[in-house]
This record gives C-alpha cells, sequence and structure tokens, in this order.
C-alpha cells in the first residue's frame, strides 16, 4: 500500500512538473538564457545595460498586448506594421502645429481608427478563419503604409526640426521616474489596465470564448462580431501607442520603421504560451514572451552574432513555438 | 401558372445574378479587361507586341511561384516561405558556381527549395500545424539566412552563361517566357489529368472525407508542399540568371503577393477550388496592373496604394462570396 501511495505521490510530482515545463517553458527558457550569458558575459548583468532592456521593453511590448486580444480572439493581424508607421509619421507631424497632448491623442486615435477599419473589411466579409484575416490584414498593412509614404513624401522626420515644446515625448523617450524609465510605467499601467480588461470584464472573457468556439460562443449568446470588432480596435489602439513609445524613444520617424513588428509580435505572443488557435492566453504570459525576445536579441548582441543570424534565431524559435503549442493540443 | 411565376422569378433575377455570379468567378479576367479597356484610351504604347511579351516576361517568376503555390492552396494549405526560398535558392545558384560548375550549382538552388518544402510538408501536414504561420517563420527564418550568406549585399554573377539563361530569347521569345509556359504546361496537366492533383483537389474539397475514401491524404499533400518549394527554389535562380545578381532583398512581400495573386484568380482559400489557369490570370492582374501604372506615370507612392486596394478588395470579395456560400447552402 505505502509502495502504490509513494508511486502514486511521485507520480503525482512528476507530472506537476511536466505540466508546469509545458506550461511555463518560457519562464525556464528565460532563466537558462540569463544564467549562461551572465556567465560567458559579465557585461549583462551592468546596471546600464539592464537599463537598456527595460527601454527596448517599450514598442514592441504594447504592441504585443494589442496583439494578445487578436491572437485570443482567434485571428491574426498583419498590419501592425503599416498602423505603426501612418501613427508614428502623422504624430510627429501634429507636435507643432496641434500642440502636444492633441497630438499624442490624434495618434491613439488614428491607431485606434486603422483598427476598426481592419474589423470592418473582416467584419462585412465575413472572413472567420485566421488565413482570410492574414491576407486581409496584410492588405490593409500595404495600405496604411502607402497613405504614411504619401503623408510624409517619404521623408524622415525629425524631433530637432519641431520648434515647439516637445517635452512629453522627451521624457517617454528618455525620461525616468526614481529607478525606472518612463515607458517601463506607461508598461506597468497599461497592463494593469489590460489585464483587468480581459480577466474582470464580460467583454474580456466574451473574447477568449468567441475565440475558443465561434459557434458555440454565437448559440450561448456572446455577440462575437461585436468581439472581433473590439479585439482589432485594441489592438490598433495599443499598435497606436506603441508607434509613439517608438518615435519617441529613436526620436525620429521615417513611414518604413514598421517594419517586422507583425513577425515580432506574433513571436512575443506564441512563444509567451497563447495559443494560435484562439481562445486559451492572457497578457501576463505575453509579457512572458516579449522579455525572451528581448533579453534573446540583447544577450545575442552581447555574445556578439550578427543581426541577421539572430533573425535566423527568432524564426526557427517562431517554428519550434507553434510546433510545441500544436503539440500541447493533441 | 407555376411555371411562369417560377420563369418570372428566374428571369427577375437573371441578368443581375449573372453578372454577379460572373464577376465572382472571374475576378482577374474582368480585371484584366478593365485594364485593358483603359489602356484602349491612351496615348501609350501599350499595345505593342514589345511591351506584352515585356509585361508576360516580368511576370514570368511569378506565375512560376504561382503555380507551386497553387498547389499548396487547393490542398487547403498554402505556403507564405516562397519568398525566402526564392532569395537563398538564388543567392546560392550563384555563389555556389565558384565550388561547382554552373548546372550542378543551379540543380543544387532547385533541390535546395525541395528541402524546405519537404520541412514544411513535414511541419504543416505531417504534424498538422497552420500551414500559414509556419510558412511565414520559415520564410522569417531564410530571410535571415539569405541576409548572413550575402552580408546583405547583392553577390554579382560572373558566368555569362548563367546571365543568358534569364535574359536570353530564342526568335524574339524570351527563354523566361519559354520556361513559364513549359512550367505551366507541366501543372496544368498534374492538377487536371493525374490522381495525384484530382486527389488534391478532394483533399482541399473535405480532407475527411478523402482520406475515409483511402486517398493517402498526408503524403499527397506532403508532395504539394515540396513541389511549391521545388518550384520556388526554380523561381530564384531564374531571378538571379534574370538580373545577374543574386541579394536578400527581393523575397520581402513576393510570397504574399503571390499568394494573393493565386487567391485573386479564383483559387479559394477554403481549399478544393481553383486550378493553375486561374492562379495564371490573378498574377498576370498584378503584372498587369505594374505595366499599365508605370505606362500612365503614375507615381511610386500612388502604386503601392493601388496595389494595397486591390489586394484587399480581391480578398474581400473572396470572403464575401464564401459568406454568402455558407448562408444560402
Amino acid at each position: 500500500m505505502a509502495e502504490i501511495a509513494m508511486h502514486m505521490g511521485r507520480n503525482r510530482v512528476a507530472r506537476a512538473a511536466q505540466a508546469f515545463f509545458r506550461d511555463y517553458l518560457v519562464l525556464v527558457m528565460i532563466a537558462a538564457l540569463v544564467t549562461i550569458t551572465a556567465i560567458v558575459e559579465p557585461k549583462f548583468l551592468n546596471p546600464r545595460n539592464l537599463t537598456n532592456i527595460m527601454r527596448q521593453f517599450g514598442p514592441l511590448m504594447m504592441v504585443s498586448l494589442g496583439m494578445t486580444f487578436v491572437i485570443i480572439g482567434g485571428f491574426i493581424d498583419l498590419s501592425v506594421a503599416g498602423i505603426i508607421n501612418l501613427v508614428a509619421v502623422v504624430t510627429i507631424s501634429l507636435i507643432g502645429p496641434l500642440g502636444q497632448i492633441p497630438a499624442l491623442l490624434t495618434g491613439m486615435v488614428i491607431g485606434a481608427a486603422c483598427g476598426a477599419l481592419n474589423a470592418a473589411a473582416i467584419l462585412t466579409s465575413g472572413a472567420l478563419t485566421q488565413a482570410e484575416a492574414l491576407f486581409l490584414t496584410f492588405g490593409m498593412s500595404t495600405v496604411f503604409s502607402a497613405l504614411a509614404l504619401l503623408y510624409s513624401g517619404g521623408m524622415t522626420m525629425h524631433f530637432w526640426d519641431i520648434k515647439t515644446s516637445k517635452s512629453m515625448f522627451e521624457s517617454i523617450g528618455a525620461g525616468s521616474v526614481g529607478p525606472f524609465s518612463v515607458s517601463f510605467v506607461i508598461f506597468l499601467v497599461v497592463l494593469l489596465l489590460l489585464w483587468i480588461f480581459q480577466t474582470k470584464t464580460t467583454e474580456g472573457r466574451a473574447i477568449s470564448l468567441t475565440g475558443g468556439n465561434k459557434t458555440a460562443a454565437r448559440l450561448s449568446g456572446i455577440r462575437i462580431l461585436r468581439s472581433i470588432f473590439v479585439i482589432y480596435v485594441v489592438c490598433g489602439l495599443m499598435t497606436g501607442v506603441g508607434a509613439i513609445v517608438l518615435f519617441s524613444r529613436i526620436t525620429t520617424a521615417a513611414p518604413v520603421i514598421g517594419a517586422g513588428y507583425e513577425t515580432n509580435a506574433i513571436l512575443s505572443v506564441v512563444v509567451g504560451g497563447t495559443t494560435l488557435k484562439g481562445g486559451k492566453g492572457s497578457v501576463l504570459r505575453t509579457v512572458m514572451g516579449v522579455l525572451l525576445v528581448i533579453l534573446m536579441s540583447n544577450c545575442l548582441d552581447l555574445l556578439g552574432v550578427s543581426t541577421y543570424l539572430q533573425v535566423v534565431t527568432k524564426g526557427a524559435i517562431l517554428i519550434l513555438a507553434i510546433w510545441l503549442d500544436n503539440r500541447k493540443q493533441v | 401558372m407555376a411555371g411562369n411565376a417560377i420563369g418570372v422569378r428566374v428571369t427577375g433575377n437573371g441578368v443581375g445574378a449573372r453578372v454577379y455570379t460572373f464577376v465572382m468567378r472571374q475576378k482577374a479576367f474582368v480585371a484584366i479587361i478593365v485594364m485593358l479597356a483603359v489602356m484602349l484610351f491612351s496615348p501609350r504604347h501599350f499595345y505593342t507586341a514589345y511591351n506584352l511579351l515585356d509585361m508576360l516576361n516580368s511576370t514570368s517568376i511569378l506565375l512560376i511561384l504561382s503555380f507551386g503555390v497553387t498547389l499548396t492552396i487547393i490542398a487547403g494549405g498554402c505556403d507564405l516561405s516562397i519568398g525566402g526560398i526564392l532569395v537563398v535558392s538564388g543567392i546560392l545558384s550563384i555563389k555556389l558556381q565558384d565550388v561547382m560548375p554552373m548546372e550542378l550549382a543551379i540543380a543544387a538552388a532547385v533541390i535546395f527549395g525541395v528541402v524546405v518544402g519537404f520541412v514544411n510538408g513535414f511541419l504543416s501536414v505531417h504534424q498538422k500545424t497552420e500551414p500559414f504561420i509556419i510558412t511565414l517563420g520559415m520564410g522569417l527564418l531564410l530571410t535571415g539566412v539569405a541576409q548572413q550568406l550575402t552580408d546583405a549585399h547583392p553577390v554579382p554573377a560572373k558566368n555569362p552563361a548563367f546571365m543568358m539563361i534569364g535574359n536570353g530569347d530564342f526568335h524574339g521569345v524570351p527563354n523566361l517566357v519559354m520556361i513559364t509556359v513549359v512550367c505551366f504546361a507541366l501543372a496544368f496537366w498534374l492538377m487536371r489529368y493525374t490522381q495525384f492533383g484530382r486527389n488534391l483537389y478532394a483533399i482541399g474539397g473535405d480532407y475527411e472525407v478523402a482520406r475515409y475514401s483511402g486517398i493517402p491524404v498526408i503524403r499527397t499533400k506532403w508532395i504539394a508542399f515540396v513541389i511549391s518549394g521545388g518550384a520556388a527554389g526554380l523561381a530564384g535562380m531564374l531571378l538571379s540568371s534574370k538580373l545577374n545578381t543574386g541579394s536578400s532583398i527581393y523575397g520581402d512581400l513576393t510570397a504574399l503577393v503571390v499568394n494573393c495573386g493565386v487567391v485573386v484568380g479564383g483559387t479559394s482559400f477554403a481549399g478544393g477550388i481553383g486550378g493553375i489557369p486561374q492562379s495564371g490570370l490573378g498574377l498576370l492582374v498584378f503584372g498587369m496592373l505594374d505595366n499599365v501604372m508605370n505606362m500612365l506615370a503614375i507615381r511610386s507612392y500612388y502604386q503601392v496604394l493601388l496595389k494595397g486596394l486591390v489586394i484587399v478588395a480581391i480578398i474581400w470579395l473572396d470572403c464575401f462570396a464564401q459568406k454568402r456560400r455558407r448562408e444560402f447552402v
């Protein structure tokens, strides 16, 4: 008897450990990455490097948090690159004529409006699969990028060309509150809001249910069309915020700065453990995913790996993460 | 009386419904007719054999890519890694010429495409992951490989014989056009007259039904991905030969444009519908759009905008047609 109990106990521990590894593989990977890099390259733990990592947190994190809702809802959004391009060039050009706060708000409204346009295209055409949404939003991305090119005339705009005050954007980009950078504080606030939205509100729960099974959600009285609209607007809004943080940090805005953000955001969300099939996932997981992606590029930079090989690594990790995610379901 | 009523209803529905069905089925054809009509009123030299052949020539690479992709889309998948395969095998076909004869380097470039297609097939068919996202990741990975191979600089080809593959012509017909025609014929025969092709349609139509009817579903769909990869390898080699350089930047949007082009032609993401000729027409829409916009001297930013709008409009129509089918069945 005792033997059986012991056996069962060991089994349970083993199974719990297995479940932990499966669900929180990303945490294990982060820990391994930090340990290895800290041993190989002690510069990694320098306060300056850690501040640097904290600053890189901003843009990708905002975009990925928005993307999380789209993926939980069972869809995908390739248009974030185009939205970043458009919001960045429009916002930076409005700081002079409109002032800072109106420019900021306009940027966020444009982001949300782009998301609403995506949702309108998807809802009116009845595109209910991920593949259809992928191609529609790709087309929208091309349109938004073209609008950004037309608006800016293809020119790069710099902070130092703005004659009026731009202190708010400068502090978003480089200021700090105590030991934290301003962008990190923004991230904490946004994360709290989105976490409450996802877990504590009816709409947030409705999004998860829509992603899990559209037919079942519709039959149980959830307005799935509204959920789809909401996820794209949230994603557009967050992408707008990300664009503002991005151009504040690099102090320039070009109509091409968003390139690559769509794949990086999808990568972060999936690596964090939100499943592409929809229904399961959380903004907290995405934070871990983004942390892993940023730490990885930081470590590879410190170790002197070329940017090109970093792209290869990202692609490989994306494939691996999707493959593991898929096996988990079976 | 009843017959009359039905007759009235049919004719009342008739013209509008028929035009609607035609436009929905033949989106690409309609678009091409519209562009041809617009160009009738243009003073420029659009209707010359030179321009039309040139248009075909510049679309040929995309056409070869699209024939492979069509197979995967008909089988209910899709292949977004072709942009990555295109650039890597293009670079390989030039770089490998330093260490081996030209013919072997060309073969190696195509084999590289086949190998990547095999891996794509393993992941998306055998392991049942979502093909579009897994091939997107593969495309990202391969773009990195291409940048690493070339240090993000273009690599020039040194062999004039290699350049002639993509730039030579036979009695005025460019080599590329002839190769495209051969590929078209092969793919058309494969999809229309072989058991493999018919099985692909069945798999795309309903995977489970196909499986229960005894079709080797996994193997057949897997082969579709392998062929798509091989076609992309061939196209990459031809692109390098045509430009006489290999570079990591050409593949950026190619994959998405080709996949959209295939859908424009009438092959649907739902799978099981479409064919090689339709894909050819779909890609020609994009080729002709480029040509027409250049002829009309439209500014390049407006060209990007127009292209994006065309992509959105066509995918929108494709989804909309499916929605109607879903609702009315």
